[in-house]
This record gives structure tokens, sequence and C-alpha cells, in this order.
């Protein structure tokens, strides 16, 4: 190999028996370029998102090129874990299939443990020590995100400054959840790696657009971390992030069931009162009710399927305090 | 029969859909709440709830007259009323877990609002109990849950008659479970495992259900049963005293044990075969002696799953 050469190598970070003859494997793709420090992303940790596996293959495509035009470029190393849940991806299941748990309730894991323990195991111990973590979602099948940073107040101090710099729309500060220890995030947080989660587009789709917008904020990122080299050019930043919490978002649950339909796209200025969609029976047809914004703001969660029960979430609008970033 | 509905809801494309429940017994806040089918497919629960609402309200009928009721009885046989009626453990509509939406909210999520209800309806109880049969995979003989537990709770758990008590701490995954909303509040909340998810077993399902009469009977809301105090020693076990086999290699696990034996240190507890070959990969043997309180039923393995579950004595 070539001085400033980037070896690139996927291996198993897991490899697990099966109860009929095959083989489980978890499989990570590494660039290895100097001896700068290390990044990480990580997607498809529900079976049903697919937005973080097309930031991979966009993150791996311009890597390759990278090795192929400036391979001094990559001053560390980047690891890219497409598909955490490859059995959830192969049936299109959320959770994990057989075990019909939900992987990112149980980091920290353990090595002895069954599959989705040791899956969460493999995962940390690859993955701490990293400068930094990305772990992108899609929401899920029923609701279309703006791209986003979700970050537990427990680390605001450390990662709202590395969020701001991702090309993203909107950071959201939650409140520290208790049932939330359980995720590869707060897990790596715990334990001094940084990781920040990616929530965005919608559950089984892609949003180009929003993976491309989310890689050009990995890279500056990378690039900030030391991870490129400072002389490795950039697609630029065009997005600054608004910053919402639990006292400016409000949730528009369904006050009845039926057929929600948008009248309005998503992720755009809203005024109180204004209409964003109607509840309709297909049954007997007529409006059963009508969703109005509670405030000025800006709708950053649309329903993506129509069908609601009483209290399905249809739409999250946050308030504007004009906090912009 | 007094029953009502918990909850009133609308369906998109169907009768609107209630969650009904049972109040049997003299007016007032029920002494006692039984719950059941949070999860849709946990149907052992779901039957011995129904039958004892049967039972109860003979009583109050007056078809036992040795018998009398002293205080209400709340019972939801199935709180996952579309899972149970469409085989699901989940909430069928969106996937969610009906026991990790407690404490629920009154104007958030469909799960949410169903969680709030059962909350308020079952909290001002003395006593409180929730029945759940382990999952499709896993059978467990019928044993009293007690998670982080008050000294009452303890003098009382072994008053179900059932063959072991097992004592658990409240893991941080555990806390918008029903069982940790109801631990805010005064009196005594239990947990109780029967048998595996998907189907019914009827000697675990009469063993609680004659558990459950004898509990009423022993805390004085069901007057004139007579309680053999011969009943089976209930054993305590608290974690250190469970010793688990997990599978050393995937496979087909096949044993013919059943619960609620004692098994010695060495004994044979079952195969796990090459599920192409039919080759035995493993002899399961038991490492220690003790109950045997859990065996898994569905055979298809991954390396890693959990076998057998033992208790023993002492830690």
């Amino acid at each position: 190999m070539p001085e400033s050469a980037i070896a690139i190598s996927t291996s198993c970070i897991l490899s697990l028996e099966m109860p009929y003859s095959e083989q489980l494997c978890i499989r990570r793709t590494a660039y290895r370029g100097g001896d700068g420090p290390r990044a990480a992303i990580v997607a498809g940790i529900h079976g049903d998102e697919l937005e973080g596996l097309y930031v991979c293959q966009l993150l791996a495509d311009w890597l390759e090129q990278l090795a192929r035009e400036n391979p001094a470029g990559l001053a560390g190393t980047v690891e890219l874990y497409p598909a955490m849940n490859p059995l959830g991806l192969d049936t299109l299941t959320r959770a994990i299939p057989v075990f019909d748990t939900d992987l990112n309730r149980n980091f920290p894991g353990s090595p002895n443990g069954d599959l989705p323990k040791r899956i969460a195991h493999a995962a940390i111990e690859n993955l701490s020590g990293a400068a930094l973590v990305v772990d992108i979602h899609a929401s899920n099948i029923y609701l279309r995100e703006i791209p986003q940073v979700r970050i537990n107040t427990d680390f605001a101090d450390s990662l709202v400054p590395l969020a701001r710099r991702l090309n993203l729309d909107l950071i959201w500060l939650h409140g520290a959840m208790t049932v939330l220890e359980a995720t590869v995030a707060h897990s790596l947080n715990s334990v001094g790696t940084p990781c920040l989660v990616v929530e965005m587009g919608v559950g089984m789709r892609i949003t180009p657009d929003y993976c491309r917008q989310v890689m050009s904020g990995i890279l500056t990122l990378w690039k900030d971390q030391g991870v490129l080299t400072p002389d490795v050019e950039l697609p630029p930043l065009d997005h600054l992030p608004l910053i919402a919490d639990d006292s400016n978002v409000h949730y528009l649950n369904a006050p009845t069931s039926g057929l929600f339909v948008p009248v309005i796209e998503h992720w755009t200025d809203v005024r109180k009162g204004q209409l964003l969609g109607t509840i309709v029976s297909p049954l007997q047809g007529g409006i059963l009710s009508e969703v109005r914004s509670p405030v000025d703001g800006i709708l950053f969660t649309l329903r993506e399927y129509p069908l609601v029960y009483e209290g399905s979430l249809m739409a999250r609008v946050m308030a504007r305090k004009g906090r912009l970033a | 029969m007094s029953s009502r509905d918990l909850v009133l809801m609308t369906a998109p494309l169907r009768e609107d859909f209630t969650i009904p429940c049972h109040e049997i017994g003299p007016a007032g806040n029920p002494a006692v709440s039984f719950v059941s089918g949070l999860h849709g497919d946990e149907i052992n629960g779901i039957y011995i709830l129904a039958r004892l609402a049967d039972f109860l309200t003979a009583v109050a009928g007056g078809n036992y007259p040795k018998l009398r009721l002293a205080q209400r009885v709340l019972i939801i046989p199935a709180v996952n009323v579309l899972g149970t009626n469409t085989l699901r453990r989940a909430w069928p509509f969106d996937q969610s877990d009906q026991n990790r939406m407690f404490p629920g909210n009154r104007m958030g999520e469909t799960t949410q609002r169903i969680a709030y209800s059962v909350l308020e309806a079952t909290k001002k109880s003395a006593y409180r109990v929730d029945l759940h049969s382990s999952n499709l995979y896993f059978e467990e003989l019928p044993q009293v849950r007690l998670y982080d537990p008050t000294p009452e709770e303890r003098e009382t758990a072994p008053l179900f008659g059932l063959p072991a008590i097992m004592e658990r701490s409240v893991s941080p995954v555990f806390t918008t479970t029903l069982m940790y909303a109801w631990k805010y509040w005064p009196g005594q909340s239990f947990l109780l495992q029967v048998g595996q998810a998907g189907s019914i077993q009827l000697p675990h399902c009469q063993q609680v259900f004659r558990g459950l009469v004898s509990f009423l009977g022993r805390i004085g809301v069901l007057e004139g049963v007579e309680v053999a105090e011969a009943d089976q020693e209930a054993l305590y076990f608290t974690r250190e005293c469970s010793v688990r086999i997990y599978a050393d290699r995937a496979g087909m696990f096949v044993s013919d044990k059943s619960l609620g034996g004692w098994v010695s240190k060495g004994q044979e507890l079952g195969y796990i075969y090459d599920s192409f070959n039919g080759t035995v990969r493993t002899r399961v043997i038991a490492p220690a002696a003790g109950l045997l309180t859990g065996i898994r039923r569905q055979p298809m393995l991954f390396e890693g799953d959990l076998l057998v579950r033992i208790c023993t004595r002492t830690p």
C-alpha cells in the first residue's frame, strides 16, 4: 500500500449462529487513513428506518472518491455501521424479529445474553472511545420529521456545540427520561463518547435531500474533529438549526379516529388557528374534526400514515421563541 | 353482573371500542384491582380473570351461600382489547407496548390514554395485581413477582399460595410499566407470572385461580373461604437464587421436562440439535440442584438464548 493510502475493509463485529444453518453478522466498513481521531456512523437500529442507510452510502461514495483523489485527506478513521439490526431490515420490522424487542432499549447489552444484548454489547465495545458517533434514525412509518438532532438535557453542554455544526434544521432538547437510558446514545454519552442522535424523514422511505443535507454536516464535524484534514473541500453548510425544548413544542393528537388528510406542506411556517388538515370519515363522508395550529410557529412533524386512532399524533408545531441559532 | 366501560374510544373504521371491566361487591373504592391482558397474547391471565369475574359475580348474587364478598373488587381481564382480538402482544395499530405507556396521559397517544384510565381506576386499591404470561417462547411456573418490595408486600406474597415468589429490582427499562406506576401510591402491588403466552396451560390457570380465591379469603375481602393451611410452602427466591442456562449453540432445543419439579445437579434437561443435520450439539445439564421454574418452549434457538431457569434454595 502506498504511503497516505486509505485502507478500506468490511468486517463482522459480531458473528452469531442462527437456528437453522445460517450465520448472522453485524457488518462494519472501516476507512483508515492517518493516526487521527476515529468517527462512526450508526444506522439501521430500527429495521423500518432506512434514511441512515442512504447516508452511509453517500459517505462511502464520498470516502471512495477521497481515497482516489486525496487519500491524505483522511487524517483519522471512519467507521460505517449501516445495519445494526439486519434481521429487522430483512423482514421490514422495527424491532429485532423473533425477540420482538427494540434494539435501542437494550444498551449497553451484555456479551453473554441473547441476540439483542449481544448486538448492543458489540456496538458499545466497538464505538466507545470514538471522537464522535452519529446515530441516524428515520422517525417511524407514521410521522415525517425535518432533519433534527435530539439531545438529552443531561448532555446538552457538550453536545449542542457539535449539533450546531451538523447542518440540520432543529436541535430538540429533551428532558431526562429514564426509559431512554437504554439507548445507544445514552450509553455512549454516559461513558464519555459523544453521540448525536439524528431524526429525519419517515420510516421505510428515503428522503434524498435530507440525506445529502446531513452528509454535509457530518463531513463538517469530521473536519472540525480532525478526522479530515483542513484542506479537504466540503459541500457548504446551508442550514442553521432552531432550538426547541419542552416549553415550545406543541403536540397535536387526534381528538377522534378517522382518516387524517393534511392541507399543508411539511416544514412550513403556520399561524395560530391555521388549518393544518382534517380528520374525515371514509364510512359516512364528511369532516369529523379540523386540525388547527395552536400557535404561531413552525410545523416540524407531520403525519405520513393517514389512518388515526383517537390520540394518534398528527403534527408537532414549534412556537417561535426567537431563539434562532 | 356489574360491568362498565373503563375506556370508550372511537375507531376509524369499525364500531367504537371499549375496555370493559367488572366491579363486583359492595359500593365504594375497589379494595382489590386485578389487571391482565396488557399484552394481547397473554391469554392465561385473561382466562383466569374472566373466570374469577364469573365466580365473584355468582358469590355476589348469592349462589354460594357460605361465601360473602365483603369489599369491592375491580377486574380488567384484557386491557389490550384489540391485541387480544387479533392475537398480538403489542397494541396492533402502532405496535406500541401497552405496558410501556404508564403512567399515561389523558390527552396523549391512544395507548397513553388507555394507560391513564387503567391507572386511575386501579391506583387507589389497597391490593393491585397484574397478571402476565411470559412470552410465546418461554413457560413460567406460576409465581409472584415482587419488584423492590416493601416489607408488607413480602409478607403478603405467600398468601397467593403459589409455588414460588421471586424478588427483582426495578430496572430503568421498566419505569414505564403499570407495576412501577402503582408503586407511587399507598397499597401493595403484585405481578403474577403464569405459564406461556399464546395458549392456555390449564393446570397453571387452575392453580392460580385457586390462589386468587385463597388470597381474597386471606385478606378478608371474600369471607367464608376455607383456606387450607396445608397449602404448599411458598418458596422465596431472590435474584441470586436464580440460575439460568443459556444456549451455547444455536439449533433446536427439545426437552421433556415440566415445570415445578426439583432437579438435581448434573441432571439432563434436554438437547440442542443441529436443525439441519439432526446431530446432538449439546446435552443441557442442570448446573445446580433446584426448582425448575422456567423453560423454553419455542425450540428454534439463537446462540445465547435463555433455555432454563432453576431456582436454588440458597444463593
